[in-house]
């Protein structure tokens, strides 16, 4: 079975600091798998597993700081053959429909493909609709949601938890699935994967033709953040704990 | 935002009536999905300026096919929309984006609190029912279950404990029980005790991508203090943390903490109320 997982990467949240002036810098902040991606990778690594004779590639598009060796070799840790990475500024910070018109031109690019799968949301956005337009764009189905795969002949079955209800649906393939994070727990790439990982192939490439913009992005700013107290006690401080349920009293 | 307002609606729920100026039904065939509806639902949204859709999973698969459809991109989880200019969340809250559709139709997906207090209005009566359009390599479905829930509405809590990662067994939870009881609280969790594990309801799970609540009072124990969760309490009344990593982030984020071990630290508390 040939995979293909559609992984972004993000400045890791963790490092972007918010300026006097309210503004997001991301300047410092290293280039991260983004998170419910890493559940994406391992569901493609565990179906291979599970269909046998398979090979999961992990196709990416962003700009010119994705091409980071640390990165790569994390993405080929857990579980995938093979990358292939478009690393060009004119393909950074691209919205649902130019990032699926980039991964599809990729896709088509690997040659045979019976699935696609996503994360549940990217780290950024969030905004749940590359899989959705990359399955249009490469003119097959998609489902979200999924938390279980199944191979079964010409189709998926696929378990998808929604809002209030459980589906089982059947999905012809080549499909699109995207992922919740509850469809299997990535793994801790050990020091022998990440080794590994460094000979796997990699097809680092610049932007084929980008689709113009859909979407125009006006401000980033932080939210104004409350004013908090801040008044933090060790709890083995005499009269910690007592203060702070005397706190909690006053505030019920 | 516009003259004139269609609406229409997947699924088995009827269209009520004086909400809007059309009103159109989708009935999705027993063997279908709703996220194929898009189909059956291109000549109604055909030539449209605006398009709204619910951020439920079933309607972002269909209102994404429609945009796709359109050469056009999603604007979602919408927290307002002016002018044509929507804020959404941008990494779980560390940042707040402007976005403007670049496209003749602007589509995008927002809850019912985007639109504060606006009220539906119109003349529409009964639905004009539409055919079902089924896509090449239709989506089949199986089987579809009811999700039992468990009753649990946070929404209407004064009083939210959520419980984190801190929580090395499922057993331990009981700490946090014992002392929502003494305070009148409701339970909550971040969202990994709510997925993978499954020790939490998913209903219960707090943050970005779950509830957005204004409690009086929260207090997160065991919870590390990352945007994407603090930003569903972020209106809370007073804000209590209970961590055992001084440099946890919640810290910088709370009005009350404590350091230490929650296994200690809760029963010692329960008592003391
Ligand atoms: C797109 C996206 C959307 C997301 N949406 C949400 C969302 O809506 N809601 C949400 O909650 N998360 C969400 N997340 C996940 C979020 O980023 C964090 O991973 C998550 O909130 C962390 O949960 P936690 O604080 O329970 O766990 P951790 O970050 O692992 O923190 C556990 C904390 O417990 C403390 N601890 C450990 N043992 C003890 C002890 N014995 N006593 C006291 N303290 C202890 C540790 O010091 C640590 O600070 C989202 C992530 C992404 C990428």
């Amino acid at each position: 079975m040939n995979i293909v997982v559609a992984v972004k990467v993000v400045p890791d949240d963790q490092d972007i600091q918010v300026t006097a002036a309210g503004e997001l810098d991301m300047s410092k902040a290293h280039q991260a798998i983004s998170a419910y991606d890493l559940n994406a990778i391992e569901a493609a690594a565990q179906l291979a597993a599970a269909a046998g004779d398979s090979t999961v590639s992990v196709v990416t598009v962003g700009g010119s700081a994705i091409d980071d060796s640390k990165l790569k070799k994390n993405i080929l840790a857990r579980g995938a053959d093979q990358l292939f990475m478009v690393a060009d500024d004119a393909a950074a910070d691209l919205d649902a429909h130019a990032t699926a018109a980039a991964l599809a031109e990729k896709i088509q690019a690997i040659g045979a493909c019976d699935v696609v799968i996503c994360g549940d949301g990217s780290a950024d956005n969030y905004a749940q609709q590359v899989d959705v337009q990359l399955a249009a764009k490469l003119g097959v189905p998609s489902v979200n949601g999924v938390v279980k795969i199944e191979a079964n002949g010409a189709a998926i079955t696929a378990e998808r938890k929604l809002e209030d209800v459980v589906e089982v649906v059947e999905v012809p393939t080549p499909c699109v699935l995207a992922v919740s994070p509850d469809v299997a727990l990535p793994r801790i790439p050990g020091m022998k994967d990440i080794l590994k990982a460094g000979k796997k192939p990699m097809d680092i490439a610049g932007a084929g033709e980008i689709a113009a913009a859909t979407v125009k992005t006006i401000e980033v700013k932080a939210p104004e953040a409350a004013e908090r107290k801040l008044d933090v006690k060790d709890a083995a401080d005499d009269g910690a704990i007592e203060a702070f349920a005397a706190a909690i009293k006053a505030a019920l | 935002m516009a003259d004139e307002v269609a609406v229409a609606v997947i699924g088995a729920e009827e269209v009520p009536a004086g909400i809007a100026d059309a009103a159109y039904h989708v009935a999705v065939p027993a063997d279908a999905v709703a996220d194929d509806a898009n189909l059956t639902l291109a000549p109604v949204v055909e030539g449209a300026d605006v398009v709204i859709a619910e951020p439920t999973r079933h309607v972002k698969s269909v209102v994404g096919k429609l945009a796709a459809a359109a050469g056009a991109s999603v604007i979602t989880d919408a927290l307002s929309i002016e002018g044509g200019v929507a804020t959404e969340m941008y990494f779980g809250g560390v940042g707040q984006v402007k976005r403007q559709a670049e496209t003749s139709c602007a589509f995008y997906t927002a809850g019912a609190g985007a639109f504060g207090d606006a009220q539906p209005s119109g003349g529409n009566g009964a639905a004009e029912e539409l055919a079902w359009v089924a896509p090449a390599n239709a989506v089949k479905l199986v089987s579809s279950s009811p999700i039992e829930k468990s009753g649990v509405d946070l929404t209407k809590s004064d009083v939210v404990v959520a419980a984190g990662r801190g929580f090395a067994e499922e057993g331990d939870l009981d700490l946090a029980r014992a002392f929502c009881d003494k305070i009148g609280a409701g339970l909550g969790c971040s969202r990994p005790l709510a997925e993978g594990v499954n020790w939490m309801p998913t209903e219960t799970y707090i943050g970005v991508s779950g509830l957005m609540l204004s409690p009086k009072v929260y207090v997160g124990v065991g919870i590390s203090g990352q945007m994407q969760h603090m930003v569903g309490v972020k209106s809370a009344g007073t804000v209590f943390a209970i961590n055992k990593d001084k440099n946890a982030p919640i810290f910088k984020q709370c009005d009350y903490g404590l350091v230490g071990d929650l296994k200690t630290i809760l029963p010692a508390l329960t008592a003391a109320l």
